[in-house]
């Protein structure tokens, strides 16, 4: 057993010892027993093939109970937006930060630390999927420290969005879960992000459940700006009934090793799925996206497109399947993965992955990988713009055409200034 | 203010330029103009500063100083600017942010303060007006989805915007219709100055009879191999660039 797991066992028999519900230690015993049969991950299974966990094994995270006294809250860029914001530190809650005192009518949001046996037996029965998108979806069953439960009433529309801003103060891993529940015709948008300490290693490790009942729609956005030290895996799964509209920005813009593992279901039919991604890597970081779009019943649309920016010895990999059900006719489908390799050393592996069993289909899939065009390089630069800024817009532009599609003005505006942030070594 | 002397470079293994010689003096328009395949972009992309190509010899002195130590960037803010042959698109990056850019890197290596944001859009407007372009095109990205004309007029825009000391104009006439080319050249000939100096790359006359050169040049086989007024340039109209080839001044291989 690695040193990570052997702290994992630790922080086990901790919670063991909690006086907390029975069916609760139930379940736990159960994922642990389940991801003792996975395994913990490594390079020999296809699905981790080109990202390994050999790094953060040798870590014995410890869970986080106190704050560091010292830590003092990173920028709140996002709150210049309006909005509900849940903030979380090391994990857990942060009352004082959040403004959730007061919701509007048709949203009701639930923590598990202050759950009813009831509860969290449905927020586990919600999350069973998202669990097994990875053996750390097990894991994260036997370990889970803290999750938020959003659910939205018929009909409910929220003008404005939800924030999940979680940062760290020290050294720890958290296992937490968000389950967001939307009712038929409900609307939201939810806006996460995460970020953590320069150069202390830490690791969150999140499953995430989005039920849409029919006409539902959601936007998610996410932003993935962790330090160095900062280890990221995230499983997320989304399940749309009739006419359902999700809608996913992540955008992984820092991190040592991100590994996001997203599935879709279409379920029935006219559910609509838009993925826009970006991921962004620069010395010794790396970004993993797994992403399955499965369509199962007739009419429904997916409209998936990822852009990669890698610098230095960045390292990215991209695997986007779709697949279309047998009687998953009239299925409207498109994937696209872009690449601009900035540096000699840094490494993409993309594959996209099409299993097709119906016959009446638009599908088209696209992958490029290619490096900053030097025409318009030289241009800029024929127009007095220094070298080192006209590679940055010019690496700016190739990720904004994602940045843009966001809905939300506000949101929209914040991630094209962090697209805008230098992490290209100026 | 800008002396080419024995002037020879190559693109890849290839020699393009073979011992070019040219003076210009400030006010002064000369017009280039040669054969396909002379070297005339190369010339207008060396004095730019395109990395392709490798000057082998010879000198390149602007204001006395060698334009072959300074950066891209570098020129372009000392005063000399390329109208291309070929604008490029650069989807993402907004026309207005980059005229900004430009004019501001410029002024901040000339010691000025920035333009501030509304001083900077009358000054734009204003140019706009002469290109006759509509000021929706500021919003778009650059030359995105541009047609060939208004691409043409954007560098001018840029040019007048710039107000640079030398502008190189390569091929500015070309794949423009007679109103583009009007345009066109109004805004150029707004921007004669006794202090502003052009050098006019074209293959046809056409464009010098909106635009009167004080200098043609005809460029073959990458020589200049004969020199003149603007009767020059009539001369080629009516005879053609066949006879350069029958001087045997064309150059090796051809």
């Amino acid at each position: 057993m690695n040193p990570y797991l052997e702290q994992c066992q630790v922080e086990r028999q901790k919670r063991q010892t909690d006086p907390v519900d029975s069916a609760d230690q139930q379940r736990r015993a159960l994922e642990w027993q389940r991801f003792d049969e996975c395994g913990w991950p490594n390079t020999r299974l296809e699905k981790w093939k080109y990202t390994s966990l050999s790094s953060l094994e040798k870590l014995a995270l410890p869970t986080a109970l106190v704050r560091d006294p010292g830590f003092v809250m990173g920028s709140q860029d996002f709150l210049r937006a309006d909005g509900l914001v849940i903030s979380w530190v090391d994990g857990q809650i942060d009352l004082e930060n959040s403004s959730i005192s007061e919701l509007p009518a048709g949203v009701e949001i639930l923590f598990w630390s202050t759950m009813t046996p009831d509860e969290r037996d449905k927020f586990a029965q919600l999350l069973v999927q998202s669990r097994r998108l990875s053996a750390l979806g097990a894991l994260n069953g036997a370990l889970l420290s803290e999750g938020v439960w959003i659910r939205v009433s018929p009909g409910a529309c929220l003008e404005v969005p939800v924030f999940l801003i979680h940062q760290t103060s020290q050294s720890c891993a958290m296992h937490l879960a968000v389950v967001v529940e939307m009712a038929v015709q409900s609307q939201l948008t939810i806006c996460e992000r995460w970020m953590s300490t320069r150069d202390q290693p830490t690791h969150v490790n999140l499953v995430t459940a989005f039920h849409l009942a029919e006409y539902a729609q959601l936007t998610w956005i996410k932003a993935q700006q962790g330090g160095n030290g900062s280890y990221h895996t995230a499983g997320l799964w989304a399940a749309l009934l009739g006419h359902a509209q999700l809608r996913l920005y992540p955008f992984g813009l820092a991190g040592s090793l991100v590994r996001h593992d997203i599935q879709v279901l279409l379920q029935q039919p006219r559910a609509e799925c838009t993925i826009r991604g970006v991921y962004r890597v620069c010395d010794r970081e790396m970004q993993d996206f797994h992403t399955s779009v499965e369509h199962l019943a007739p009419h429904c649309t997916s409209d998936e497109c990822f852009k990669g920016v890698l610098d230095g010895s960045g390292k990215a990999v991209f695997n986007g399947q779709v697949r279309v059900a047998l009687d998953a006719q009239k299925t409207q489908s498109q994937l696209a993965n872009h690449n601009l390799l900035l540096s000699e050393k840094a490494e993409i592996n993309t594959k996209p992955e099409l299993e097709i069993f119906a016959d009446d289909v638009r599908c088209s899939h696209g992958t490029t990988v290619g490096q900053l065009d030097e025409n318009q390089w030289f241009y800029l630069r024929s127009r007095g713009i220094e070298m080192e800024t006209a590679r940055h817009l010019l690496v700016h532009a190739f990720t904004r055409e994602i940045s843009d599609a966001i809905p939300h003005a506000g949101i929209r505006d914040v991630m094209n200034q962090w697209l805008g942030d230098d992490c290209y070594g100026a | 203010m800008l002396q080419i002397k024995e002037l020879t470079a190559s693109v890849g293994d290839k020699e393009i330029l073979k011992g070019i010689n040219l003076n210009v003096n400030p006010g002064e328009i000369h017009a280039i103009m040669g054969p396909n395949g002379s070297g005339k972009s190369t010339l207008s992309n060396v004095l730019a500063g395109r990395e392709n190509v490798t000057v082998t010899g010879g000198s390149l002195l602007w204001h006395d100083k060698n334009l072959l130590d300074m950066e891209i960037e570098e020129r372009a803010r000392e005063g000399i600017f390329l109208a291309f042959q070929y604008p490029v698109e650069i989807p993402g990056v907004g026309n207005v942010y980059l005229l900004k850019a430009a004019l501001n890197a410029q002024r901040q290596h000339r010691g000025l303060p920035e333009l501030d944001a509304m001083d900077f859009l009358a000054l734009v407007k204003e140019k706009m007006k002469l290109m006759e372009m509509n000021e929706s095109m500021l919003y778009r990205a650059v030359n995105e989805g541009f047609s060939g004309g208004e691409k043409k007029r954007n560098e001018i825009l840029q040019m007048a915007v710039l107000e640079p000391e030398l502008a190189i104009l390569d091929e500015t006439d070309s794949g423009l219709d007679i109103d583009a080319l009007k345009i066109v050249s109004n805004g150029v000939n707004s921007l004669r100055s006794p202090t502003r100096s052009m050098i006019l790359v074209t293959h046809y006359q056409r464009l010098l009879d909106y635009i009167k050169p004080d200098f043609v040049h005809v460029l073959a086989g990458g020589r200049i191999v004969r020199s003149g007024g603007p009767e020059l340039a009539h001369e080629l109209e009516r005879d053609g660039y066949a006879w350069i080839a029958e001087s045997g001044a064309y150059g090796v291989g051809l």
